[in-house]
């Protein structure tokens, strides 16, 4: 007996997808009950001149230069109203983590670069959300970094000159005699270069040698076309982080592609108007990156990977996810020309996004990704979902090397609405 | 943190067949930048053994060697420190410290290594400091048969180096080290 193919939802369909935006586009997705069924698309622009519509107060996507000048200048007025309310929330004596997560979704307004770093820092923990706790949690945490730099970085050389020099109760004069055959010493716990003892610290250096060189090598090409990252100083804090990441975590290690995930962190943290800040933001970087890679350190264990919890594991949530909302795109991709997600969504989710869309892009994806409620494994699926969905008419008279070569080069494409895919998605990534 | 091999007067194949296999299992490559080799190698293939180890090689001639196109003396400075390289066999008396030291202020370096005497010495005197890495076979030398194969390993760290000494004895490999400072007053 056939099965009955869901039918298409309504909204799917509507012509807002593959048109310019008409201006009665809905004008606040995320304030929507999702408890009510959705609703038919909107009517035709009528007469009046309608009210100005979010895409308008993030501005600055594609789609911009259709817009008249009345409505540029109540778009100027929507953001400036916009930035007004993330600043109200930050200033709040205890910030309220709903109210800034729903502003962060809406995207950091152009113009508020210099209150995205704040914002990030609090919604991945790093703040916590009492004001006046921010100096001793920042103290706290930027001395942990100076003693993991201490512990993770230096070479054995140093390291052992570190430990004679606190070891000796007075200083020993080594040069004291003109002449005569120096004083050898013998060397305990097989603690010399060509150690191949499992506690030698020079054993562990070299063993780790392969990962540092590929560290290296990564730091170095990320990004070349951004100045910020050409500077050999930002390329040496990269560097620092992943070592000491890789050292504290000897499960992941480190992947190729970490490098792509810290650096919009690092530029947003970096680009801090306030000196104390933009100062140690390699130290906050750090902490940052740990708590957003933790979400999904899963994907990047090797021996994770056939797992329940591992890589591919995510992948088919995101086939599910498609099954779900498209089941005749999905059949399409799957069935008829298998294009499975990890020829395509693999580097998506690993690198959370960072290549397929401009750097500045990025940042404001990210804004929406690190601000759901739902966490950054689950908004990222729904996202990556939106993806597919938004190219789905291309898609669905594509074969096998058409759909590839776009989703492996995916289109330049409306953000705003993209997020609002994303968002209808809402609630139905768990398996 | 720079490591510095030294080590010379191999005598293979006439005095010795190889290095031996507890040396060997230790000396891989990608670990060492640098390999300064006192003489009497005597062949090409450990010419080429060597150049497995590391690629950037240093040797003077001793005189057994087969190639007589190593140099009498070398210097190479690495980091902080000017080293100097002569086999030795140049240098009467043999072993004389006197004598060394003359060679060292004459070279102008820190640091001298010389061979011939297939003897391990470490000796300081205002000039600078003279070390003798022995034989890394322990190879018969022209004064006496009773040799300790070894060789001797630097990590030069800015102004400091810690030498490492490397020595078979009874089948064991026994591992010292020797540490000091560059100061002003120290030549170079």
């Amino acid at each position: 007996m056939r099965k009955k193919v869901k039918a298409v939802p309504e909204w799917l369909n509507s012509p807002i997808w593959s048109t310019p935006p008409p201006a009665t586009a809905p004008a606040d997705p995320f304030g929507t009950d999702f408890s009510r069924p959705l609703a038919p698309p909107p009517e035709p622009p009528p007469s009046v001149p309608p009210p100005p519509t979010y895409e308008q107060a993030v501005g600055s996507y594609a789609g911009r230069e259709r817009e008249t000048r009345e409505e540029e200048g109540a778009g100027a007025a929507l953001r400036a109203h916009l930035l007004a309310d993330f600043k109200s929330a930050l200033s709040k004596k205890t910030v309220n983590m709903g109210e800034l997560r729903r502003l962060a979704c809406l995207g950091v307004p152009d113009g508020g670069n210099d209150i995205r770093p704040l914002v990030w820092k609090l919604l991945l923990g790093y703040l916590p959300t009492e004001r006046s706790l921010w100096p001793y949690e920042l103290e706290k945490k930027r001395s942990q970094y100076s003693a993991y730099k201490d512990e993770f970085l230096l070479n054995p050389s140093e390291k052992l000159r570190r430990i004679e020099e606190s070891k000796l109760s007075r200083k020993k004069e080594l040069n004291g005699e003109k002449h005569g055959l120096l004083p050898r010493l013998e060397v305990t716990n097989e603690e010399h270069p060509l150690s191949s003892g499992k506690s030698s610290l020079w054993n562990k250096y070299f063993q780790e040698s392969e990962i540092l060189e590929q560290i290296d090598r990564d730091v170095k090409r990320t990004h070349p076309d951004i100045s910020f990252f050409s500077a050999k100083s930002n390329q040496e804090s990269l560097r620092r982080i992943l070592i000491i990441y890789s050292r504290l975590n000897p499960s992941v290690r480190y992947v190729q592609g970490m490098n792509e995930v810290l650096a919009p962190l690092f530029y947003v943290l970096s680009n801090d108007p306030d000196e104390s800040n933009s100062a140690s933001a390699e130290a906050d970087t750090f902490f940052c990156f740990v708590e957003l890679i933790s979400g999904f350190k899963n994907n990047y264990c090797k021996h994770l990977d056939n797992s329940r919890v591992g890589i591919r594991s995510t992948l088919s949530k995101l086939s599910q996810l498609l099954k779900k909302h498209d089941e005749e795109l999905w059949r399409h991709m799957e069935v008829i020309t298998k294009v499975f997600p990890q020829y395509y969504a693999f580097r998506w989710i690993t690198l959370l996004l960072t290549m397929e869309f401009s750097f500045n892009v990025c940042i404001h994806i990210w804004d929406a990704i690190l601000g759901d409620p739902e966490g950054p494994p689950d908004t990222l699926l729904r996202i990556c979902c939106a993806m597919l969905i938004l190219v789905r008419k291309r898609l669905l008279v594509g074969d096998f090397t058409a759909n590839i070569q776009l989703l492996q080069h995916y289109p330049q494409t409306n953000i705003d609405h993209l997020l609002h895919i994303a968002n209808r998605l809402r609630g139905t990534v768990a398996s | 943190m720079v490591l510095v091999l030294a080590l010379g007067d191999l005598h293979i194949p006439h005095r010795a067949p190889d290095l031996p296999a507890k040396f060997k299992s230790m000396l891989v490559p990608g670990k060492i930048q640098h390999i300064i080799c006192t003489g009497n190698l005597c062949i090409k293939e450990i010419h080429d053994y060597l150049k497995s180890l590391c690629p950037d090689l240093h040797i003077t001639r001793g005189e057994y060697d087969e190639d007589a196109r190593y140099p009498e003396t070398k210097t190479v400075t690495i980091g902080q420190f000017k080293l100097g390289l002569c086999h030795g066999h140049q240098v009467v008396p043999w072993g004389d410290l006197d004598s060394l030291a003359m060679l060292q202020r004459q070279l102008d370096v820190d640091i001298l290594v010389t061979g011939h005497t297939h003897q391990f010495k470490a000796y300081k005197h205002e000039g600078g400091v003279v070390i003798n890495p022995g034989s890394a076979t322990g190879a018969y030398s022209s004064i006496t048969y009773d040799v300790n194969p070894s060789f001797v390993l630097m990590d030069i760290d800015g102004l400091r180096v810690v030498v490492y000494v490397y020595e078979l004895i009874d089948g064991e490999v026994k591992v010292d080290k020797i540490d000091f400072k560059k100061t002003a007053t120290m030549h170079g």
